[in-house]
């Protein structure tokens, strides 16, 4: 790899976009891209100016732009929507993915359990799950725990398979060398069993994540006071589509965030998908085994 | 979302001191070991009837719905209308754009961006949206299951179009095989499993579509008629309708299942064997 030229991957790898360009070629493939983005956004825009399409119910992006700087800047009155969403998303993926995670390793441990369990855990993916929503307000009340209960049953199912997957699929040689060591039950499953399945447990929690959102959404839309579930059906039901519009790029503005911010976690936890990372440990498990063996 | 089949078949060696009918059986005990202890708390005013009404209730309320008042058959219709159109078209506009993007390179590149970013929006957050432009009839229900369901027919189609396997590609080009050979004999073919994986995922999803679209506005459908029990706080008719649903959901998957079976053939080890018996008997009769 010479120094001038730098290897980039287009958008996502799923779809099979992936060649090596050099920076000037990426750079133009941006350009091009800006440039479609803007023509469509213009075409829009003339539409909506000319009333082709109706300009109430399809706003022009310059009134979206309006709206956002309205809603964020001006009244100031999205944060607080935001935040209780946010908080009710969060909440709602970590106590789903807790007790995903929970009965997949008991699931995982225990033969017994796993096939017990099995028609009930068909039975519940089959379901809609965020068809449950109305039965949990009715459950738990107009505010906030139903939208957490309604977010961590949507996102309960991504770490639960992912996990039950992960510990079970493991390398038939590898398990054989840990049997060969003699090592316990405990010991193959904290040493082998845990860390093969990190990287599909991550991948379940980013699942989880853009579900978690979609549930608290919903429950929000059903019944809620604030959150910005609400204030996307509010300005939907007086026709302020333009705010309605803000709204929903807002949302998956954060949505997206929040799944970077999973990359993130990502790529720091599962440290031996990446060489850098894993050098970086090594250099320092090696330097404090050293010093163990000085100490001696 | 995630394949049911994938936690169906996760291990096929591991064994059960019990097998056949005791397993069977011991399911059976299970269930009713739960339920019976669920009555038991009703009879002895454990329960809260506005929480969690006991099984009889439940079964009595289903039994109503169902055979007595009959009035779910409508709405069970309604939905499941609703969510077979919003499949069908969103497995033709993903499935279309998928192969589109396959066979050109540069539509891909553009599609690309717009692809991920449709993504990342929770499609569900989108329903009032759905509503306010298709307005308060079946078509605003149709409009969000599609959405809803139109990712994953296009991703799963786009990626194993995308992944042939070399060595076929190589054999095909040898023996000189156009483009249109190539797509319809071998890259349609080899993606048929990704394909049909695709298709059990929009399913659900279109139910999901279909019935949170209810929630928002509708008259009819399975999706209101619980909503409309829970506000109601008849919980035992809303739990019984939530049952509905779920072998609404199941029925479903059963579809999936059956396609998968019939369209994937060469995954199972007896129905290829009983395939190919059938085409060497035709293939014979042929030659006579």
């Amino acid at each position: 790899m010479s120094a001038s030229a730098e290897i980039a991957v287009e958008a996502s790898p799923q779809l099979g976009v992936q060649h090596g360009t050099t920076r000037s070629e990426k750079g133009w493939m941006v350009t091009k891209h800006i440039i479609l983005f803007i023509a469509i956004l213009s075409v829009w825009e003339i539409a909506s100016r000319r009333e082709w399409i109706d300009s109430l119910i399809y706003p022009a992006p310059s009134g979206i732009v309006q709206q956002i700087w309205f809603i964020y800047f001006e009244a100031g009155t999205v944060w607080v929507h935001l935040g209780f969403t946010f908080a009710e998303a969060l909440s709602g993926l970590f106590i789903g993915s807790m007790i995903g995670i929970a009965l997949a390793t008991a699931a995982a441990l225990s033969l017994r359990f796993r096939e017990y369990l099995k028609p009930y855990i068909i039975v519940v993916e089959a379901t809609p799950r965020i068809a449950v929503g109305p039965l949990f307000i009715a459950w738990l009340g107009f505010g906030f725990s139903s939208k957490v209960a309604l977010a961590s049953l949507v996102c309960f199912f991504g770490p639960f398979v992912n996990t039950l997957t992960g510990l079970l699929n493991i390398d038939q040689e590898a398990e054989e060398m840990f049997r060969s060591m003699s090592a316990t039950k405990w010991q193959t499953f904290w040493g082998l069993r845990v860390p093969n399945s990190a990287t599909i447990l991550m991948a379940g929690l980013k699942l989880g994540c853009a579900s978690a959102f979609g549930g608290a959404l919903v429950a929000e839309f059903i019944s809620a006071n604030v959150g910005m579930g609400v204030l996307m059906a509010r300005y939907t039901y007086i026709l302020n589509m333009n705010g309605a519009f803000a709204t929903l790029l807002s949302i998956t503005l954060f949505a997206f965030l929040l799944f970077k911010f999973a990359d993130f976690v990502d790529y720091h936890i599962v440290y031996w998908r990446s060489d850098k990372l894993m050098q970086g440990k090594s250099i320092k498990r090696k330097a404090a085994f050293l010093n163990g063996l000085e100490g001696q | 979302m995630t394949d049911i089949t994938s936690i169906a078949e996760l291990e096929k060696n591991a064994e059960l001191a019990e097998t056949g009918w005791a397993r069977f059986g011991m399911h059976i005990l299970i269930f009713m070991f739960i339920v019976g202890g669920w009555e038991l708390l009703g009879v002895f005013k454990q329960l809260n009837d506005l929480l969690l009404p006991p099984p009889s209730e439940i079964g009595g309320d289903f039994f109503d719905m169902w055979f007595v008042t009959g009035r779910v058959w409508w709405h069970f219709f309604v939905t499941m209308i609703e969510a077979t159109a919003g499949f069908f078209i969103g497995v033709t506009i993903g499935t279309s754009l998928a192969v589109a993007a396959a066979v050109s390179p540069l539509f891909r590149r553009y599609l690309a961006p717009y692809a991920v970013a449709f993504n990342v929006t929770p499609g569900i957050a989108v329903a009032p949206l759905i509503i306010a432009w298709f307005g308060f009839g079946w078509s605003s229900k149709i409009a969000l299951a599609t959405l809803v369901c139109f990712f994953s027919p296009f991703i799963n189609t786009l990626t194993g179009l995308l992944y042939t396997d070399e060595e076929a590609t190589e054999l095909f080009r040898s023996m000189r095989a156009n483009r249109t050979q190539y797509f319809w004999k071998l890259q349609l073919p080899s993606a048929t499993p990704l394909i049909v994986a695709g298709l059990k995922l929009a399913l659900t999803g279109a139910l999901l579509g279909a019935i949170v679209a209810e929630f928002f506005s509708a008259s009819e459908g399975i999706g209101i008629l619980m909503q409309r029990f829970a506000f109601k706080l008849d919980i035992g008719s809303a739990l019984a309708t939530l049952l509905s649903m779920s072998l609404m959901g199941l029925m479903f998957f059963t579809i999936t299942e059956v396609l998968d079976f019939k369209l994937v053939f060469w995954r199972r080890d007896s129905r290829m064997q009983a395939i190919s018996k059938k085409r060497k008997a035709a293939w014979n009769t042929g030659d006579e």
